[in-house]
């Protein structure tokens, strides 16, 4: 097996323009922000972003343009806000959107590494998020039992990235104190994972504690050091949100100019200008 | 609502907090700051035994403060179990291991059904909404749903939704049997009033009025026709031990959050 580690500023290089890609965490703790800079940096556009629970994530890729079409459950700042760029691109039609929900998305990417053409489930019964997507999801009448339920087509999405506490140059990588929540569903659906992680450690490291390693070398491609990878979401127990960025950032959104200098400075400079709600 | 002694807040945490019981076995979503504070202050006064799941993940967790996300590990500590990943809360709700869930979303129909996604049409909103989350999955099967809004107006109680995000009691009726689908809401806790729903047409009732509120501002405010049955009796006003209770356990006012 040969390295997986791929340098952080040129991970970008993995995902093409057009690609489909999930990303891990929840909400405002595990989700890859460092690796969204460097999809940012590098201008990648036209993606099929797929994040289940996502806030600073999603408005980030959303800002810069790099974003065609998201497929999520649900994009918040909770206590500090609506995702004002996410928003603002939805109410401006200037991007695509799949209102999943969370147990039919992952009905789908359990259809994938099922191997069978839909999953069945209770949820989305009665409710509009069926009819919305309808290549994704369809109700349907059980034969024996007369019963109606919602079949979620595969979600295969090509690339998973996903952040850890720590890896190895092979991809064994784990998650303390295991907060993995969507992610290993999202490795084990996806074609191709990456994995970034605060702090590359020794094989040693695995076959000392086995029974810690949340992937396997053998379901992760690429391996990418990226300390503080997560940041302004959380990676407990190493940081906490940075409920002040959160802060700044929904405040400097209600100017586009204040807001502009706040991304381009602590974000990345916007690799297709500001968006056009920002302007 | 009259100023000093107690919030609308804390007069919704109680009534939320009512609707729990010993055998309660409750977890929460994003940003539900009156929801965990009523879970908090039941565990501590009438509800010993109530298990909560911390932001779906911490189980019986004891957190000294609410933080900003309520899926925080800030919320986990003293946990018995982290709850990893969303195969185990999935499938325990599923099986009505874990039974209690509260939704929230920007309108609320007659049924109790719910919109989080937009607010005008679906293909061009007006405003966009940050989605359901789970909504649309646990309003179908979850035991017992408890709902909450913070802004009881004509705006957020409409005849009709812009989506239907969660489902309630969907048409009306018996439509929840005809898809073979358990639980249903059991109330609405509102800034002015506690709401159940009907045992027959599933529409929305009024079961109590917040202290200083009256039934005509009430009415006024919900832009639907309320089943009334007679004179609705107050909400009980917090207790000094229960304001006590949750100014210990949400010391940062998480709760005006909503």
């Amino acid at each position: 097996m040969a390295g997986k580690l791929v340098a952080l500023d040129e991970a970008s290089d993995l995902v093409p323009d057009g690609a489909s890609v999930a990303m891990g965490g929840l909400m405002m703790t595990g989700a890859p922000l460092g690796f969204c800079r460097e999809l940012i940096k590098a201008g990648r556009r036209d993606l099929d972003l797929i994040v289940m629970s996502g806030g600073m994530n999603v408005d980030w890729l959303v800002a810069a343009g790099c974003v065609r079409r998201l497929l999520t459950a649900i994009v918040s700042f909770e206590g500090f806000g609506l995702a004002p760029n996410f928003r603002r691109a939805a109410e401006a039609g200037a991007i695509a959107i799949e209102d999943w929900s969370e147990l039919t998305m992952l009905c789908a990417l359990r259809a994938r590494f099922a191997g069978v053409p839909f999953m069945p489930t209770r949820a989305g019964l009665g409710t509009d998020v069926p009819a919305h997507l309808p290549e994704r999801m369809w109700e349907m009448t059980d034969e024996r039992s007369g019963r109606p339920f919602v079949a979620c087509a595969p979600l295969a999405p090509e690339f998973a990235v996903v952040h850890v506490h720590e890896a190895d140059e092979l991809g064994n990588a784990r998650v303390l104190p295991k907060l993995t929540w969507i992610d290993g569903e999202l490795v084990k659906a996806a074609e191709r994972t990456i994995v970034t992680a605060e702090r590359i450690v020794r094989t040693e490291t695995f076959r000392e504690a086995p029974e810690r390693t949340s992937f396997p070398a053998y379901a992760v491609d690429h391996v990418v050091h990226a300390p503080r990878g997560a940041w302004p979401v959380a990676m407990p127990p190493d940081y906490d949100y940075d409920g002040e960025f959160h802060r700044r950032y929904s405040r400097a959104a209600a100017d586009p100019a204040e807001f502009r200098r706040l991304f381009e400075d602590e974000v990345a400079p916007f690799p297709f200008g500001p968006p056009e709600w920002m302007r | 609502m009259s100023g000093g002694a107690f919030t609308t807040e804390e007069v919704m945490v109680c009534a939320l907090a009512g609707e729990l019981t010993d055998e309660t076995r409750v977890f929460n979503g994003a940003a539900s700051f009156i929801p965990i504070a009523a879970f908090m202050l039941a565990r501590a006064t009438h509800a010993p035994g109530l298990t909560w799941a911390a932001g779906s993940i911490g189980v019986d967790a004891h957190p000294r403060a609410i933080p900003e996300s309520t899926i925080s590990d800030r919320l986990f500590e003293g946990a018995t179990m982290l709850q990893s990943s969303p195969s185990d809360v999935w499938a325990y709700a599923g099986t009505a291991k874990l039974d209690t869930f509260c939704f929230r979303g920007v309108q609320f129909d007659p049924y109790g059904n719910v919109n989080n996604t937009v607010i005008g049409p679906y293909e061009e909103p007006r405003v966009r909404l940050p989605g359901g989350g789970g909504m649309a999955d646990l309003g179908c099967f979850i035991a017992v749903s408890l709902l909450w809004s913070t802004t009881h107006d004509t705006r957020t109680f409409v005849e009709r939704l812009d989506h239907r995000t969660c489902l309630g009691w969907g048409d009306g009726g018996d439509h929840r049997d005809r898809l073979g689908l358990p639980g249903g809401p059991r109330v609405c806790v509102t800034d002015l009033a506690v709401l159940d729903f009907h045992p027959v047409s599933r529409r929305m009732r009024l079961r109590s009025l917040h202290p200083g509120v009256s039934l005509e501002q009430v009415v006024a405010a919900t832009g639907f026709e309320l089943v009334i049955e007679g004179e609705p009796p107050p909400t009980p006003s917090p207790t000094p031990e229960q304001l006590a209770l949750i100014r210990q356990l949400d010391p940062t006012m998480m709760r005006a959050r909503g």
